[in-house]
């Protein structure tokens, strides 16, 4: 169908991102390029000009790597839920008003002696059917989901002021407060990457091996190991730079848990295939006889979940709840962005919740990046613009694809 | 169905599925006024005529989109009722409409099975729609649903189906309808949007469909790729029938005329 030797740049663009590692290129890539901006250009050059009487890696020192991958974390929670709705093609402006409460409502129960277990399963039913509520108005009242999670941005944020008239409240209990404070010892960390990437390389072989038998096309041997192999160097590169500076935090480990299973549900799962196809082509989706409105409320569910978490995790890192931190704050706008940085398109169908962590990698990075250079807020909001306007770009070019050879 | 037989050709094969005397009313505008209509298995039957004639409603009713106010169905001479698209769906009668229905974000197996995904064996603690899926399973339904129709423009059915030419998309949406189990394929306008190479795929699709002993609704207005698939020609007009020629007895003059001007003549349908 293509004229051949006339494949243009954008196209061949276009077709990377249809494979499956190809879709992490672009904000691997941005991640790259932010990492060796701060990690390696700004030292050498205040090296280069006297500034700075030696090479200091802050920036990329396992101190701060261990610092980027927390503050990334709630951003990331947040952004994994919020992917759920995308790939739908709705778009959820509540979440982090949701986290809010949630975390407020979480701080209030431990203070009133709730064990912190129950207060945390308790905290993640509300924020699901806070979403799923808001789920419902858009799939059955037929409201526009923008229209509905503003009005939920506003009415959770004032619920939220409502529960916390001061504004703050410290969370000391200590099952709260593990989630971030637990380490994993290093050797086990180590341990535990292994057994991923061992798992990872016997599914990825035991499926080659069904196609074969089945006499399916099987990727070229090349792509199979260069896959295990990328994924193995990631995970124990990761695990390393932890250990380096304190050890891997329970916290990462329950993001990538959860993300593995959300990631697992919307991929492989007959649920999961309804979610791209709604969002693909809705009028299809029903016709093949999904329940379009139930997938939706379900969608809204995961997102508060996710909500929830995040809220959970916020308190952890946190120590406190604050108004700022949550509903009143940027965060809301950094999880939109870090979903769609990672390549998640806001027209639906297409995105992963890899991705969204990838993206809130380099939301995080961006942040942290400036503000060891000593940028200023303003500084930080304009270039965190920019960086999401060239996502969505490079989001609605790839879209733009039309029909190819008509 | 001795008086009918001036409206069915003189060599009608038996019937697979037929309809009696469908009326169908929109407020005032009476759609479809006693329409009789039947398709035979191995048989691609067109349905023609001018627009607003009644194909498009004649279609839904028998897809269940639409109910009829009266008319009797019958499905290999047995009444049977059409109420929803999934009676119709148990029944064996499956739709193509014009707009596809694929999603374009998926890949061509995973639309060839879309709404009736295969799950992997075991995982009964799960609901039906969180245990995991086949893929596998899928991609090789979809193999032997291309060559049974004997589709060869496809390279691998795992490209996504945004990036696939209109030919190759009808192809994948009839192999949809055929791969659920079906003996009615009814098509609507299948080559409207096609270059002349992209038609002629579909067509050789549509009279595989044939061979393999479906059958075959076949609507459109082009008159060309109508004499080179139909075996038979049901002409609508004004939500009535007009006539239901053989393609062997009649031209395509005919059949326009027939569109728009209604019987034209008694003498063909007599000889």
């Amino acid at each position: 169908m293509q004229p051949d030797g006339k494949i243009s740049v954008l196209d061949r663009f276009r077709t990377m991102r249809e494979t499956r590692i190809g879709s992490f290129a672009p904000v691997l890539l941005a991640l790259a390029a932010i990492w060796a901006w701060f990690g390696l250009a700004l030292p050498l050059w205040d090296l280069a000009s006297g500034e700075a009487d030696g090479f200091r890696a802050i920036f990329l020192s396992p101190r701060n790597i261990y610092n980027l991958f927390m503050q990334s974390a709630l951003i990331a929670t947040l952004a994994v839920g919020i992917t759920t709705v995308l790939l739908l093609g709705e778009i959820d402006l509540s979440a982090a008003a949701t986290a809010g409460v949630c975390a407020a409502l979480l701080g209030v129960m431990v203070l009133a002696g709730v064990p912190g277990w129950l207060a945390c399963l308790i905290v993640m039913a509300i924020g699901v059917v806070m979403g799923a509520a808001q789920g419902v108005l858009v799939a059955y009242i037929g409201i526009p989901s923008f229209v509905v999670t503003l009005a939920g941005l506003l009415g959770y944020q004032g619920l939220m002021q409502k529960i916390l008239p001061t504004g703050n409240l410290n969370v000391g209990d200590p099952f709260v407060r593990g989630f971030t404070r637990v380490l994993i010892p290093d050797i086990w960390g180590l341990a535990l990457g292994t057994l991923c990437i061992l798992l990872f390389a016997y599914a990825s072989l035991q499926k080659q091996a069904r196609r074969r038998a089945l006499g399916l096309e099987v990727d070229p041997p090349l792509a199979l190991w260069g896959q295990v192999l990328a994924f193995g160097t990631i995970v124990i590169a990761v695990i390393l730079t932890l250990n380096a500076y304190r050890s891997l935090p329970l916290l990462l480990v329950l993001l990538v848990g959860i993300t593995t299973l959300l990631g697992w549900i919307t991929t492989s799962t007959p649920f999961g295939r309804s979610l791209f196809a709604v969002g693909g082509n809705a009028e299809s989706a029903r016709r093949a006889g999904f329940n379009v409105n139930r997938i939706r409320v379900a969608a809204f569910g995961i997102v508060g979940l996710m909500a929830a978490i995040g809220g959970i995790f916020g308190a952890s890192r946190f120590g406190s709840v604050s108004y700022t931190a949550f509903a009143g704050g940027s965060l809301l706008l950094e999880a939109i962005g870090a979903a769609v940085i990672g390549g998640t398109s806001l027209f639906g169908g297409r995105g992963s919740v890899w991705n969204a962590i990838l993206g809130a990698l380099v939301i995080g990075s961006l942040g942290n990046g400036l503000d060891l250079t000593g940028a200023s807020a303003a500084d930080k909001l304009m270039v965190s613009g920019a960086i999401l306007i060239l996502a969505v770009a490079i989001d609605a070019l790839s879209r733009r694809d039309g029909s190819v050879g008509q | 169905m001795g008086p009918e037989s001036n409206k069915v050709g003189h060599s009608a094969p038996p019937a697979h599925l037929s309809v009696r005397g469908i009326q169908k009313r929109f407020g005032g505008v009476h759609a479809l006024r006693g329409v009789d209509f039947e398709v035979a298995r191995g048989e691609v039957m067109a349905l023609v005529g001018d627009n607003g004639a009644g194909k498009s409603t004649l279609m839904k009713v028998l897809a269940g989109a639409y109910v009829a106010d009266e008319g009797q169905f019958f499905l290999d001479g047995a009444n049977v009722s059409v109420n929803n698209p999934n009676d119709a769906a148990d029944l064996g009668i499956q739709i193509v409409y014009q707009d596809l229905a694929l999603c374009e974000n998926l890949d061509v197996a995973a639309n060839l099975s879309l709404g009736s995904e295969p799950v992997k064996p075991g995982w009964t603690i799960l609901p039906r729609i969180l245990r995991p899926l086949d893929d596998l399973e899928m991609e090789v339904k979809a193999k032997e649903a291309f060559d049974k129709l004997e589709v060869r423009t496809l390279q691998s059915v795992r490209a996504k189906v945004g990036g696939l030419s209109g030919g190759q998309r009808q192809a994948i949406a009839i192999a949809r309808a055929v791969g659920a189990d079906s003996t009615v394929v009814m098509l609507d306008e299948p080559t409207a949007a096609l270059g002349v190479a992209q038609t002629r795929q579909v067509l050789e699709v549509v009279k595989r469909l044939r061979e393999t002993n479906h059958a075959v609704v076949y609507i459109s207005h082009n008159m060309r790729d109508i004499f080179d698939v139909a075996d038979r020609i049901c002409v609508l007009r004004h939500g009535g029938n007009v006539a239901t020629y053989q393609r062997s007895d009649t031209t395509p003059d005919e059949i326009v005329v027939a569109m728009t001007r209604g019987r034209a003549s008694e003498v063909n349908d007599a000889a």
